[in-house]
C-alpha cells in the first residue's frame, strides 16, 4: 500500500498484546500482498485479468468486495471499485485493514488502541481512565498544523478519516467522468465509529464538492464531517460542533 | 439530521470556525494522539505530525 501505520496501544495484558500486535502486522502485509493493485501477481490483480474467481480467493476478498458494493450504493457511485474499467478496491482496503488491526488488539484484552492507516485513524477505548483519544485534523493550507481537534470523548469506537489533495496530488477520480474529480474541496474529514466507511464516505464526499458532499454527509446516521475549500472556508456537519476537543 | 438551508447546519458552522482558528494557533499543545491528513506515502509520513508523535512516544 506504500503507507505507514501507526500503533497506539494501551492496557491489557503485556504478552497477549505483543502477540496480537505481531498478528495485527501479518494481517497488514497479508493485505498488501492479496489486494495490492501494483503487484502483478496479487490476487486482485489476477480477480481482475480473470485468471481466479472469488471464491479461489482468500475469504477476505469477498468480505472486502460485499463492503465496496455497499459503500458504492450508500454513496450513490461516487464511491466506486473500478477505475479504467478494471477492479480496484483500493479505496476501501486500507480502511478496512486498519479497522481489522485495531479490532484484533482490542479482542487481545488492549483497554485503548489508536490505529493510524496513512492519515485514516480508528480508535477503541481510551489511553486513560480519565483522557480520552484526542486526533488532530492537518490543515491542508498550513502545513505542520492542525485545522481541528476531534476527541474521541463518550464514544467506545471512533475512526476519523481524510481524503484530499494534500500530499499526492489529486489522486481521487470521479467515477462519473472517469478523470480526477473536479471539486471545491482540498479536504474531507469524516468522522464515524468505523473506519471502513468513515475513510469511503470522505473519498465519495471529496468527489461530490462542498455543497452536495455536506447535504449528503449530513443525512446519514452517526456521521459527522468537516470539509475546508480551495478558499479556506470550514464547513462542518450540524453535530460536528461535540466532537470538536 | 438533515438541515434546511440557513438552518442550524450554518448557525454551527458559522459558530466553528473561530474555534478552528483557535486550535490552529494551539496546534503545539494541542495533547493530540494521532493525526488524521489526506493519504500520506512512506516518504510524506517522515515529516507528517504524526510521524513527531511517534519518535515523541518512542
Amino acid at each position: 500500500m506504500g503507507t505507514v501505520f501507526s500503533f497506539d496501544v494501551r492496557g491489557g495484558d503485556p504478552a497477549a498484546v505483543r502477540t496480537a500486535l505481531a498478528d495485527a502486522v501479518a494481517a497488514l502485509h497479508r493485505a498488501d500482498e492479496v489486494f495490492s493493485t501494483y503487484r502483478d501477481d496479487s490476487q486482485i490483480t489476477r480477480l481482475a485479468r480473470g485468471e481466479l474467481t472469488v471464491g479461489q480467493c482468500d475469504p477476505e476478498v469477498a468480505e472486502v468486495l460485499e463492503l465496496a458494493a455497499e459503500a458504492e450504493r450508500v454513496s450513490d457511485g461516487w464511491f466506486s471499485t473500478s477505475y479504467a474499467g478494471r477492479l480496484d478496491p483500493t479505496g476501501i482496503v486500507k480502511g478496512w485493514a486498519a479497522e481489522r488491526a485495531a479490532r484484533r488488539l482490542a479482542a487481545a484484552g488492549a483497554g485503548g488502541v489508536s490505529v493510524n492507516g496513512g492519515g485514516d485513524v480508528q480508535l477503541l477505548g481510551a489511553p486513560g481512565p480519565h483522557r480520552p483519544w484526542r486526533i488532530g485534523v492537518s490543515d491542508p493550507l498550513r502545513p505542520g498544523r492542525l485545522a481541528a481537534v476531534i476527541s474521541a470523548a463518550g464514544t467506545e469506537e471512533l475512526a476519523v478519516a481524510t481524503s484530499g489533495t494534500a500530499e499526492r496530488g489529486t489522486h481521487i477520480v470521479d467515477p462519473r467522468t472517469g478523470r480526477s474529480a473536479v471539486t471545491d474541496l482540498l479536504a474531507v474529514t469524516v468522522v464515524a465509529p468505523r473506519l471502513t466507511w468513515a475513510d469511503c464516505w470522505a473519498t465519495a464526499a471529496f468527489a461530490m464538492g462542498s455543497r452536495q458532499a455536506l447535504a449528503w454527509l449530513e443525512h446519514l446516521p452517526d456521521v459527522e464531517a468537516l470539509l475546508i475549500t480551495a478558499g479556506d472556508e470550514v464547513r462542518c456537519t450540524g453535530g460536528l460542533a461535540a466532537r470538536l476537543g | 439530521m438533515q438541515a434546511p438551508k440557513g438552518g442550524r447546519s450554518d448557525q454551527v458552522t458559522a459558530d466553528a470556525v473561530p474555534r478552528l482558528d483557535q486550535e490552529a494557533v494551539a496546534a503545539g499543545s494541542a495533547e493530540i494522539d494521532a493525526v488524521s491528513g489526506a493519504t500520506y506515502t512512506s516518504a510524506g509520513y517522515r515529516q507528517s505530525l504524526q510521524s513527531a508523535l511517534d519518535r515523541a512516544g518512542g
